[in-house]
């Protein structure tokens, strides 16, 4: 009986956490690391950028 | 109908990890830990489903993955290492046959703990490693507690889910592990974000630490005590009021002596007189013939190589007659015992160069965990740090607080291989890497950023002299 109960809340959490993983967006992208890569990105875009304008005001 | 439930439940998550294959790892862990072809009955028994796990685990990685960033650390590399030289040592073992045996559940558990840090990359992922680990020792754990509330308990007396007394199913291992958990168990009360930190959350961690720190007095492992006495000397560092964390251990320490057995405070009583106790006096013995053996074979004589030990020794033997104590010392002779700890087990069956990888794999971790809860710390105090971060620095405390205990458990029990706890070493090496990635990604923003701010500079420079 106690093996019984203890297995069957086991599985019952066990159960819900993969369902939750299963709906969860971060569980293959990490929200942290893919927003710190935008700002990765978005830090190269704006140098590009001001090494094309440094190019065109060059006489 | 156990097995059937059972094999259901493997079907679910078998299921679910179509969509998301990592769920297809966790159900490796859980089958590892709980082994539930041993408890079940029925079709359950003859299905390899540990191979099903694995083979889907690596499946789903290799072809359904994404496999960015994904690196190959020092750790790993000591594991693969320690691995290939375990193979070698096994072709000249000793004990061919024995060696083969332990061989043949050692490497799945090194090259599971190898592979699962490259499927660890993200936070997510972290902690649905550590709940899964957490959920299915928790199980046993559960089970072993309440036996013991409701009467049972004592040396070998306990039923487990199994009773073949191997792996995590052998009291000194259950206790040692449980102790290992406790700290990662708490943390889930603070960050979990699978179960959020909510009331029935803390209810049920305070009973899952209960039945923890039951097992090592319901199996009377003393291998156990001393995990309980790491853990309350190690936790000190981690509490603010340490007086009053002392005084309320020891007023818990006080209040539970009423209630143990004697039978209890006999075996813990052998602790410090290991002259009387057989099973102290063989440890000795045998981690004697040990060094004695490593001293002739550097190199190790292969899994197993205990087999070949034989020594006499002397125990006294008390007997009480009337009002007499009558003390009596008999020779007792002892064949192929058992190392009794993990250092002489590495050290008689992979010599002096396999402990040295296995010391520097464990003293690694230790490291690199105290410079990741260090260096989290120090951010989250110049509040340099995004909120999302907040759990790395306790989750380095507890894998690191996992790996002492373990440690301390391993002095005294021949559980160099355990797969719980090099399950907790591809945890560390996951959040190793996860935080590098950070810090990497970090790095990289703030110099691009600043190679930005210089060209603004420049240009500006540069139109202000067009200009004039």
């Amino acid at each position: 009986m106690i093996d019984k109960f203890a297995l069957a809340l086991g599985h019952a959490l066990l159960g819900i956490a993969m369902l939750r993983l299963v709906v969860r967006e971060g569980l293959d992208v990490d929200p942290l690391l893919a927003r710190l890569s935008p700002k990765k990105r978005r830090a190269r875009r704006a140098h590009e950028a001001d090494a094309h304008a440094e190019d065109t005001d060059t006489p | 109908m156990m097995g059937l439930i059972f094999m259901a439940f493997i079907g679910f998550i078998l299921a679910l990890g179509v969509k998301r294959p990592f769920l297809w790892v966790l159900l490796y862990v859980y089958i590892d830990i709980l082994a539930p072809q041993r408890i079940g009955f029925g079709p359950i028994q003859s299905l390899n489903i540990s191979l099903v796990a694995f083979a889907a685990a690596f499946g789903g990685y290799l072809l359904l993955d994404k496999k960015e960033h994904v690196s190959f650390t020092a750790r790993q590399g000591l594991m693969l290492a320690l691995l290939a030289y375990c193979f070698w040592t096994t072709g000249n073992a000793d004990f061919a046959e024995d060696a083969a045996t332990k061989w043949d559940w050692v490497w799945k558990a090194f090259l599971f703990a190898i592979f699962l840090p490259f499927t660890l990359t993200s936070r997510a992922r972290i902690e649905a490693l550590a709940l899964t680990m957490v959920l299915a020792i928790g199980m046993i754990v559960v089970s072993t507690g309440m036996k013991i509330v409701l009467g049972g308990g004592g040396y070998g007396n306990l039923k487990f889910f199994v009773q073949d007394n191997s792996g995590i199913y052998e009291s000194s291992t259950l206790a040692t592990v449980s102790i290992a958990l406790v700290p990662l168990v708490w943390w889930f009360t603070r960050f979990g974000t699978v179960f959020r930190p909510h009331w029935a959350v803390t209810g049920l961690a305070v009973a899952l630490i209960f039945s923890c720190l039951l097992i090592p007095i319901g199996t009377e492992a003393r291998t156990g005590l001393l995990c309980i006495a790491a853990l309350a000397l190690l936790l000190l560092r981690y509490t603010n009021k340490r007086f009053l964390f002392l005084a309320g251990a020891g007023a818990l320490g006080l209040a539970a002596l009423p209630f143990l057995p004697q039978s209890y405070y006999d075996r813990m009583a052998t602790i410090t007189q290991p002259g009387e106790d057989e099973s102290a006096s063989t440890r000795l013995a045998v981690w004697g013939w040990t060094l004695d053996y490593v001293s002739q074979k550097p190199f190790g004589g292969g899994f197993d190589a205990y087999r070949g030990n034989s020594f006499t020794y002397r125990l006294p033997k008390t007997e009480e007659v009337g009002n007499t104590t009558l003390v009596e010392y008999a020779e007792v002779t002892d064949e192929a015992r058992a190392y009794h700890s993990s250092v002489f087990e590495v050290l008689g069956e992979q010599g002096y160069p396999g402990l040295a990888m296995w010391l520097m794999l464990h003293l690694l971790g230790l490291w690199q965990m105290e410079r990741i809860n260090a260096r989290w710390k120090r951010r989250s105090k110049r509040g340099d740090m995004e909120e999302e971060e907040a759990w790395i620095a306790p989750m380095a405390g507890a894998l690191q607080l996992a790996s002492c205990i373990y440690i301390v458990g391993a002095l005294f029990q021949g559980i160099a291989y355990q797969p719980v706890m090099l399950m907790i070493i591809g945890l560390q090496i996951g959040l190793h890497t996860y935080c590098k990635r950070i810090d990497s990604a970090r790095g990289s923003a703030a110099k691009a950023g600043r190679t930005g701010r210089g060209r603004n500079q420049r240009a500006s420079g540069a139109r202000d002299a067009v200009t004039a």
